[in-house]
């Protein structure tokens, strides 16, 4: 446990010192694209970039979470099963839709930025949390929600002190899956204009300049291999009473 | 104590519970004996309102239970389930303290109580307080269930099928623990069996379910002897049922004075049951009682016992 949280940090310094050599290995870049004139990217700021792409992923993953946990508590209630297929319906549609077509078809609407992306990562984001906290809630055996009842717990204090305590682990895992799928697909926003990792990816497509796509690929990857470790570390062995 | 009248409970279909009337006096150790499916869960379950019933109410000290908030109610009455149910991310301790806890009991009371009950359950707390319930045995998970059941100190217990799970000896070790409790501390208990030989080691009255009705109800010895009804004697085994009925029997009540030479001795307490069995592992026809005077209990009376 130690030593894992000591590798992450370690990885963690090693991303951010990349971050700030990238600008400066123009040696490294034309040795590996001898044809590209400019290889560095320098038009921007990679920290500034990963800010706008962390606000944009951990919000949208925030805000997912704030949508699907919530419906998913209200899923597994007594009173809400008769909702359940058609939360069900409505987030299996959101999740059919690619994020890059909910991007196009949001633009006319909110134009050019960040707000298309976060909408369709917020879609994208919701529905594995969704599923895993009626998961997690249901795995929870029936004859310990008896004895919580026949206790006397309050059904604000069975969630609270049982089902939801007891679903953690799936509850993590399904966290963890949104925050991985929506760092990976934050990328895909720079299509729409927003800034992030993936806007050098663009610009370099556009530009017919590879050594921008591979620096904006390598770090895009690379920061959600770490958040991804930073989760699992969470979620992992129950470490908490 | 707890009353139930003309107490009905429908599923759809099924008709689980029709139109059961009778009580459980305060103080008093009531078994609810039926086969599976013949409607004890569904009436236990009433009592504390997990189930509401379709019709009739039920009466704790003279209050009908559909006016008490389900919350308050059942933290006032213990619930002891077969499968147990403990949280599993929790201490045997914290398990212990639920109810406490609820209530707003301060620390050092809680923890006072966690260790009296562990102990009262024959469990040392030093060693048990801060283990897992992944790592009790069955019957260890279910002396923790009973403690927590008891947490609070209420004054009606209410247990289904609380030992069903557990191996004979470990069985047989429980229900011995829960009379010894039920001795001691004077609590209202209704308990669901399907086993006759559990209802007869633990009842002091007896209430027999068959598909949803009560079809007897009393004193063991009233409700298991031949007055029984044929259709009760053939749902609780007829063909055992008078060795049944001799656990029922204290051997002392029908013990002759004097010596019995060479007959083996039959332990304080023991039920004419225990002599038979006595006799029959010896081979002789007669058991000396343990005690201050000279008894012994001859054969000739187990088989003229009422
Ligand atoms: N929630 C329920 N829904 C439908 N039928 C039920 C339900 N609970 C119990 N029953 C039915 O009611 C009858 C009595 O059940 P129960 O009280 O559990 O019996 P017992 O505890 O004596 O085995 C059975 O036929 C059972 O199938
Ligand atoms: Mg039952």
């Amino acid at each position: 446990m130690k030593k894992a949280a000591l590798w992450l940090a370690l990885g963690a310094v090693a991303f951010l010192a990349a971050l700030w050599a990238a600008p400066q290995a123009e040696g490294l870049w034309s040795a590996l694209f001898p044809e590209v004139s400019r290889p560095a990217y320098v038009q921007e700021s990679w920290f500034v970039l990963l800010g706008s792409h962390l606000a944009l992923s951990l919000g949208a993953a925030l805000l997912a979470a704030m949508l699907g946990i919530p419906a998913g508590i209200a899923a597994t209630r007594s009173s809400g099963r008769a909702l359940r297929p058609v939360v069900d319906a409505a987030f299996t549609l959101a999740q059919s839709v690619p994020p890059v077509a909910v991007i196009a078809l949001a633009l006319p609407l909110l134009g050019f930025g960040a707000a298309p992306t976060l909408l369709a990562l917020v879609l994208y984001g919701a529905l594995p949390l969704l599923r895993a906290t009626v998961t997690g809630i249901e795995s929870v055996p029936a004859q310990i929600t008896e004895a919580a009842r026949g206790l006397g717990l309050s059904p604000w204090q069975r969630l609270t002190r049982v089902e939801l305590p007891l679903a953690r682990p799936v509850l993590l895992a399904g966290l963890r899956v949104a925050v991985t799928l929506s760092v990976a697909t934050t990328a895909v926003g720079a299509v729409a204009g927003a800034r992030c990792l993936g806007t050098p990816i663009i610009i370099g497509l556009t530009n017919a300049n590879p050594s921008y796509v591979l620096q904006g690929a390598l770090f895009t990857a690379w920061l959600a291999l770490l958040l991804d470790r930073a989760l699992s570390l969470l979620a992992g062995p129950q470490s908490s009473p | 104590m707890i009353r139930f009248e003309d107490v009905s409970q429908r599923y759809g279909e099924v008709q689980a519970v029709r139109g059961v009337t009778f009580g459980v006096p305060s103080g008093v150790l009531c078994v609810l004996l039926g086969e599976s499916g013949s409607g004890k869960s569904t009436l236990l379950r009433m009592v504390n309102r997990l189930i509401e019933p379709s019709g009739g109410r039920v009466l704790l000290q003279g209050q009908d239970v559909a006016g008490i908030d389900p919350q308050i109610l059942r933290r006032g009455i213990g619930y002891v389930i077969q499968s147990v149910g403990l949280f599993p991310h929790r201490s045997v301790a914290e398990n212990v303290a639920t109810v406490p806890r609820l209530l707003g009991w301060d620390a050092a009371r809680i923890a006072a109580r966690v260790d009296k009950l562990l102990a009262m359950v024959g469990l040392e707390p030093g060693e048990y307080r801060a283990r897992r319930p992944a790592t009790l045995s069955g019957g260890q998970a279910q002396r923790v269930g009973l403690a927590r059941a008891l947490a609070a100190d209420p004054p009606v217990l209410l247990m289904d099928e609380p030992f069903s799970a557990l191996d004979p000896a470990t069985r047989r070790g429980l229900q011995a623990e829960l009379r010894r409790i039920h001795a001691n501390m004077g609590k209202t208990i209704l308990l669901v069996t399907h086993d006759v030989e559990e209802a007869l080691a633990l009842a002091d009255r007896i209430a027999v379910m068959e598909a949803g009705r009560l079809v007897a109800e009393g004193p063991p010895l009233a409700v298991l002897g031949w007055e029984t009804p044929a259709s009760v004697r053939r749902m609780l085994g007829a063909e055992t049922l008078a060795f049944h009925r001799l656990s029922a029997l204290r051997a002392e009540d029908f013990a002759l004075p004097g010596f019995a030479p060479g007959a083996p001795l039959l332990a304080a307490g023991g039920t004419m049951r225990d002599a038979l069995l006595l006799m029959l592992t010896h081979g002789t026809d007669r058991a000396a009682l343990a005690g201050e005077a000279a008894r012994h209990l001859p054969l000739s009376a187990i088989l003229a016992a009422p």
